[in-house]
């Protein structure tokens, strides 16, 4: 019996196994670049449908980066303290826990001169926030402006807050505020935010703002 | 080895190959849809790689990725472009952990603990988990990715290859 020459193969009218391979792999190809065209027609129709979408223009992190919470400095710092300094380089003040409860029974937080506004999502926020605190989720600005802005505008102090930590969505919020015209110096961040609030067993509202389904409230 | 041994062979393979396929496809719809039923908060996990600093390519792979995922999953399932979603996975899936993998470095230098006793989000839709059970789901998803890929099995495919070889 003669041996197979690899030649005769590779000339056959019929289809040779490499050949082969080689238009398998073509076509798995081709079949990516359709995959991916369609993926990307359907991710971003379907981001457009979705009443959750991102808007692909806006910018949602306004604040200024100037120090970076994986970079250098690992142990110097902790997360919270790195957002310190990152919202005092943003040029915004920070209050801590007894000057936001000092600000909290000031009587002109009764009279709006105070307000308080809480920059968590709405689930968060009707699960519970501060007493009377104005909802005002940054990464959804425009659902919230209406509402917010002739408040803002009337107090002489404005304290945002979220969820503490290394949570940056006050300042988020606040940057927001003054990107509208809201003075800067009105502007305070309440870096301990609702956990250090709660922690401190003072009065949370659930559900609508001035609700007045509080709980817990020693001090 | 005797017909009827192959043929047995040849039949659990199938059976594995189909429901390798089903798992990814259920895995990409579940872990997609959970991210693009909350695309702030993964908005925020892909902002702390710093991959960019330009809003609209941030934007994009926030409210692109989690739908693509969901796209990729629904293929699977049905069957339809088998290798040529694999192969897209596999381009995924790759580089992201890669990404991962060096976060959790950075990670573990910043608290320096052990490699597996890092936890962290890493944006794949499951919340904060383990770094090492987090690269080794990773690794299988790579697996049955690249066992598609190869070609194995074509039952209960609505239309396995987009692209019909020619027949001689």
């Amino acid at each position: 019996m003669p041996p197979i020459s690899t030649s005769h193969v590779k000339d056959s009218p019929i289809q040779s196994p490499v050949s082969g391979r080689r238009a398998t792999a073509k076509n798995v190809f081709v079949e990516v670049l359709l995959v991916a065209i369609a993926g990307a027609v359907f991710a971003f129709a379907a981001n457009q449908i979705s009443p959750r979408g991102l808007v692909l223009t806006r910018n949602y992190f306004p604040a200024q980066k100037p120090v970076s919470a994986t970079n250098a400095t690992p142990a110097a710092l902790s997360p919270a303290e790195l957002l310190a300094a990152q919202i005092r380089g943003n040029g915004l003040q920070l209050v801590d826990g007894d000057q936001a409860v000092k600000l909290f029974h000031d009587p002109r937080f009764k009279q709006n001169s105070i307000v308080f506004i809480d920059a968590r999502d709405e689930s968060h926020y009707r699960e519970g926030h501060i007493p009377g605190a104005c909802e005002f989720d940054p990464y959804r600005p425009d659902k919230y402006f209406a509402a917010i802005l002739p408040i803002c505008r009337a107090a002489e102090q404005i304290v945002v807050y979220c969820n503490g930590g290394d949570c940056d969505d006050s300042e988020t919020a606040a940057i927001l505020l003054r990107n509208v015209g809201i003075a800067n110096q009105k502007l305070f961040i309440y870096g301990g935010g609702i956990t250090e609030w709660t922690d401190n067993n003072l009065p949370v509202e659930t559900g609508a703002r001035n609700s007045g389904n509080l709980r817990g409230a020693n001090r | 080895m005797n017909t009827g041994q192959l043929s047995w062979k040849r039949a659990a393979v199938d059976i594995f190959t189909v429901l390798a396929r089903w798992l990814l496809g259920a895995t990409f719809l579940y872990l997609g849809l959970n991210k693009a039923l909350h695309p702030v908060d993964f908005l925020k996990l892909v902002q702390q790689y710093d991959l960019t600093q330009n809003a609209l390519l941030l934007n994009s792979i926030a409210a692109g990725l989690p739908w693509f995922e969901v796209f990729c999953g629904l293929l699977l399932l049905t069957g339809i472009a088998v290798r040529g979603t694999a192969l897209t996975l596999l381009l995924m899936l790759v580089p992201f952990t890669i990404l991962v993998w060096h976060q959790a470095l950075l990670l573990q230098a910043a608290q320096n603990i052990p490699f597996c006793a890092v936890k962290f989000d890493c944006g794949c839709g499951t919340g904060e988990e383990f770094i090492c059970r987090k690269l080794l789901e990773n690794f299988l998803l790579i697996l049955l990715s690249v066992w598609l890929l190869v070609g194995y099995g074509r039952q209960l495919s609505l239309r396995f290859s987009l692209i019909k070889l020619p027949s001689h």
